[in-house]
């Protein structure tokens, strides 16, 4: 059963099932094996409107909300996980721009997130999860911002042309800027060839003496962790998502196979070891929903959702691991064959217990915000 | 209306299994058969050996490329002046482009793309397919006459008579020229892989014959059987097929002397589509499939390992 | 060019089932859709209105709910939609259907193109297109895959007719039916989706049609059906092709040969 969406909601899904099912599933084996989107995937993406699914309609957007944003995203996740969190890394980057962005900077960039994909780049070599050991600065100069330093990791990387990124505006004190690809002193650098999510662009940016105005900072000077956070936030819902969308592709592929293949007589889905795999898979991603959909909820409402992210992601992605593992082994041999998704998604799910703060990130935050409720 | 007067009319001589299908359900009343051809062309004898008990014959330069508006004009006026009582048309798209137009002018019920005829009393009864063939309706028309049907092509083999004792004559209607809707080019259609509906013999590719390769094998071992290649419902979502090549979905019944059905478990509305095949070969790795006790020969397992062996034996690397 | 493209809203699947005691159909899932052939014809039309420009209007008869029929195509670009709704239509037939139509096509006014997808998917007639087209009194143009605008205002059509292609030069007004595939449907986009709950709908009834009420709905429909039920394919007696993959394709190949089939 789906929640109470208005018919505009409603429409949307629909399309977004058929957009699915029709132009990004049947490349799911595809997409893992090459490491990049079939020729035409992100163009029709791009097409068919989905980057300003979010954006307001001055910008040339459609202006759906948080709760429908993830919806969009778990559906694009049930036939490729990449596909999915390309969208998620474009629409917490120009949420940002929309939060924290000076109304100039707003008419400058937005308009083009209909047509351009947005990322974010916070990860540096030497930072890991101190945010503070990062070495790009912006110094002041005049009326602008001079940037130098190097970004890794990002999600859309090399694909994006609109980045933000978050550099030290003092020796204490984090800022976050956003920079485009065509800006003199910014080039592409190294590409990741990652395990899993094999469609997402992964990649590094350098920044040598990128000079921005001064209305390119995002909020206030020494606002960084805010902007970082409040992006983390984002993402992890809409991780959360994507985590559910693999696990109902997984329990797709396990329930087809249990009703199929037969021990005996029976098929194997009434054996009670398959049911129990089956059974735990599905409450798998029904919890995950859960979560994320409440973060998202909260997030309409207007009230803090950071902790239930968190959980989203945190709980999601363990989950989704778990859940495409069983499903693996209802499937046994032809689960560890390269002729059915199952290890790729096991592969999609495990990116998520690392990226947007590890899991073990995500734990320390949610203890520390119940230690001091 | 009705009695010994009763007259069928199947129309065009391209679709000669309406002709016998009328033949057969005709228990005794006239089948007329129309023939609308070119002042050059003359299908009579061909027509006449499919058995009709008469043909009414319009012949003219302007029939030679007519538009649907001319000939739904000429048949119109044939039917008002012959008051037949059944009209039967080939449900091909050019059947199902003029009927309407004729059902229009006389204000009469069609019945399209029917699988079946008969008459309960002077009633015709056609039997006509609903949702892809996932349905069977009977529908009449009552009141308003003529009864028109068209009735899809292939579910009735053609068969010849002998001694058919034709009688033919002139129909003397009007033929108005095209305006606004002139045929500037025609062409026979390219035999392509396309069309699986008039084919001889055709391989048919299912669910269980979905990945490239095996695509791939499945077309070269069609081009050496001299098959068309037909799929079911799911291969439809492939760039490379459409419903044109699916079977069993409206329009599409076939009735080849040969189909072979690789990897198909056997839809209702395929069931449907393939039921007029003269030898049915299926091969399913689930011997309950229900497109197994509906063929002839079956073989039980791997769709891949079974094409392999046959494009083998075939010659084919 | 003025362009009227006439949808149905169709049930979400085909997948009927029966009920083994009344023998009734059972409809799974209740929400309808637009007829998918129909979508190859509102495509079909944006790409004229975007090539020589003019407007695209969706049409479509039915209950209230078929709205979401005419949302569809409004979400896909169309500029605004016609629901002709009421009691009296239930129960037409194709006749009454067309009827219905083509007089909702002469209210509108200074149409130039009428477009109907092949064939809906639920009761598989294309018959409204023609008889739409023989109640305007204009030609037509049907299992169109490929419609090119002509300089004189008119257009050249390609007809698939299986057997054979024709090109046709149609002068407007006229009906054109499209095949499938004349093109690939564009998806609704989120922006459409939001504008087409803007867009205008005017619903008619046949007061507003003027329609005469022996020619619409049940009273104007000279088809009756008097029974559905579930097809039965003929069971045959099935042999076994046995052995491994290549003593199976033997005993095929030697069945084959047999029958003068290879």
């Amino acid at each position: 059963m789906e929640l109470n969406w208005t018919p505009q909601q409603n429409m949307l899904l629909r399309m977004v099932g058929e957009f699915t099912n029709q132009e990004v599933a049947p490349y799911d084996m595809q997409i893992h094996a090459d490491g990049h989107y079939p020729e035409g995937l992100l163009d029709k993406m791009i097409g068919t409107g989905f980057l300003g699914l979010m954006l307001p309609r001055q910008y040339g957007g459609a202006d759906f909300d948080p709760e429908i944003t993830a919806e969009v995203v778990r559906r694009m996740a049930q036939g490729n996980a990449s596909a999915a969190v390309t969208l998620e890394g474009h629409y917490k980057t120009v949420e940002q721009i929309i939060k924290f962005g000076a109304q100039s900077l707003q008419d400058k960039y937005l308009p083009t997130a209909t047509s351009h994909i947005f990322a974010f780049g916070m990860t540096e070599s030497s930072g890991g999860s101190n945010p503070m050991g990062i070495q790009t600065t912006a110094r002041k100069v005049g009326n602008h911002w001079v940037i130098s330093g190097n970004k890794i990791m990002i999600t859309n990387g090399g694909l994006a042309t609109v980045y933000c990124v978050l550099a030290k505006t003092a020796p204490d004190e984090l800022s976050v800027f956003v920079v485009d690809s065509s800006m003199p002193g910014f080039s592409f650098g190294k590409q990741e060839d990652f395990i899993g999510l094999r469609g997402v662009p992964v990649g590094e940016i350098v920044l040598d003496e990128v000079t921005v105005p001064a209305d390119h900072l995002l909020s206030q000077q020494g606002d960084g962790m805010l902007v970082g956070d409040s992006a983390h936030d984002d993402a992890r819902i809409l991780m959360g998502a994507a985590l559910t969308g693999i696990m109902e592709h997984a329990l797709d592929v396990a329930t087809d196979y249990a009703n199929e293949r037969k021990a005996i007589d029976v098929p194997i889905g009434h054996l009670q070891s398959i049911e129990r795999k089956l059974a735990d898979i599905a409450i798998g991603k029904e919890t995950t929903k859960l979560l994320y959909q409440r973060a998202a909820a909260l997030k309409v409402a207007g009230q803090s959702y950071s902790e239930e992210a968190a959980m989203a992601k945190a709980y999601g992605s363990r989950t989704a691991v778990s859940a495409c593992d069983d499903a693996l082994q209802v499937l046994a041999g032809y689960g560890y064959s390269r002729e059915y998704p199952l290890a790729h998604l096991i592969l999609d799910a495990r990116a998520m217990e690392i990226a947007e703060g590890t899991v073990e990130k995500m734990r320390s935050a949610i203890a520390q915000s119940e230690l001091n409720k | 209306m009705g009695g010994s007067r009763t007259r069928h009319w199947p129309h065009t001589a391209r679709h000669l299994s309406t002709h016998h299908q009328a033949r057969q359900i005709a228990n005794g009343r006239p089948v007329v058969a129309i023939l609308l051809e070119g002042d050059d062309d003359s299908f009579e004898q061909q027509l006449a050996d499919y058995g009709p008990d008469e043909i009414i014959r319009v012949r003219d330069a302007k029939l030679k490329r007519a538009s649907d508006r001319t000939m739904a004009d000429v048949i119109t006026a044939l039917a008002r002046a012959e008051r037949p009582d059944s009209v039967l048309f080939a449900a091909t798209p050019q059947g199902r482009s003029v009927a309407p137009r004729v059902q229009t002018q006389l204000t009469t019920g069609l019945t399209a793309d029917c699988l079946d005829l008969r008459y309960d009393d002077n009633l015709l009864v056609a039997v006509k397919p609903s949702y892809g063939d996932n349905v069977m309706c009977e529908i009449t028309c009552p009141q308003a006459r003529p009864q028109m049907v068209s009735v899809r092509p292939n579910t009735f083999a053609a068969e010849r008579v002998t001694n058919s004792q034709t009688v033919i004559r002139d129909g003397d209607v009007p033929v108005s020229a095209s305006v606004g809707d002139t045929i500037i080019d025609e062409h026979v259609a390219v035999s392509t892989a396309t069309g699986v509906n008039g084919a001889r013999k055709v391989l048919s590719l299912g669910r269980g014959a979905a990945s490239d390769q095996t695509v791939a094998l499945a077309r070269q071992i069609a081009a050496k059987l001299g098959a068309s290649v037909g799929v079911s419902r799911p291969l439809t979502d492939r760039d490379d097929f459409s419903v044109e090549q699916q079977i069993g979905q409206s329009g599409n019944t076939i009735a080849p002397e040969l189909l072979i059905n690789v990897g198909i478990s056997g839809a209702t509305q395929y069931l449907v589509g393939i039921d007029q095949s003269k030898l049915i070969i299926s091969v399913n790795r689930d011997d309950n499939a229900p497109i197994m006790a509906q063929s002839d020969y079956v073989y039980v397992g791997d769709a891949d390992a079974f094409l392999k062996s046959l494009a083998k034996r075939l010659g084919i690397n | 060019m003025k362009i009227v493209v006439c949808i149905k809203q169709v049930p979400e699947s085909n997948n009927v089932k029966f009920d083994p005691v009344t023998h009734n159909l059972v409809r799974s899932g209740t929400t309808g859709r637009i007829n998918p052939f129909d979508k190859n014809a509102i495509e079909a039309a944006l790409q004229l209105r975007d090539a020589i420009g003019g407007s695209v209007s969706v049409l479509t008869m039915g209950p209230p709910a078929a709205t979401e029929a005419l949302r569809d195509g409004l979400a896909m670009g169309a500029d605004d939609g016609y629901l002709l709704s009421s009691r009296a239509f239930g129960g037409a037939d194709t006749l009454a259907t067309g009827y219905t139509v083509a007089a909702a096509i002469n209210k509108i006014g200074g149409v130039d193109l009428t477009l109907f997808g092949r064939q809906a998917v639920d009761a598989d007639t294309g018959q409204v297109g023609p008889i739409t087209a023989e109640l305007l009194g204009v030609p037509q143009a049907t299992f169109v895959n490929k419609i090119t605008p002509d300089a004189t205002g008119g257009l050249t059509v390609q007809r698939d007719l299986d057997d054979r292609t024709q090109t046709v030069a149609l002068t407007t007004p006229a009906v054109i039916t499209v095949r499938s595939e004349i093109n690939h449907p564009r998806y609704e986009t989120p922006v459409n989706i939001q504008d087409s709950f803007t867009k205008t709908i005017t619903t008619w009834t046949e007061q507003d049609l003027n329609l005469d009420p022996d020619r619409i709905g049940l009273a104007g429909s000279p088809t009756v059906v008097t029974k559905v039920y579930a097809p039965t394919p003929t069971q045959r007696a099935t042999r076994p092709l046995t052995g491994t993959p290549d003593e199976a394709v033997d005993q095929l190949i030697a069945q084959l040969q047999r029958q003068n089939l290879i």
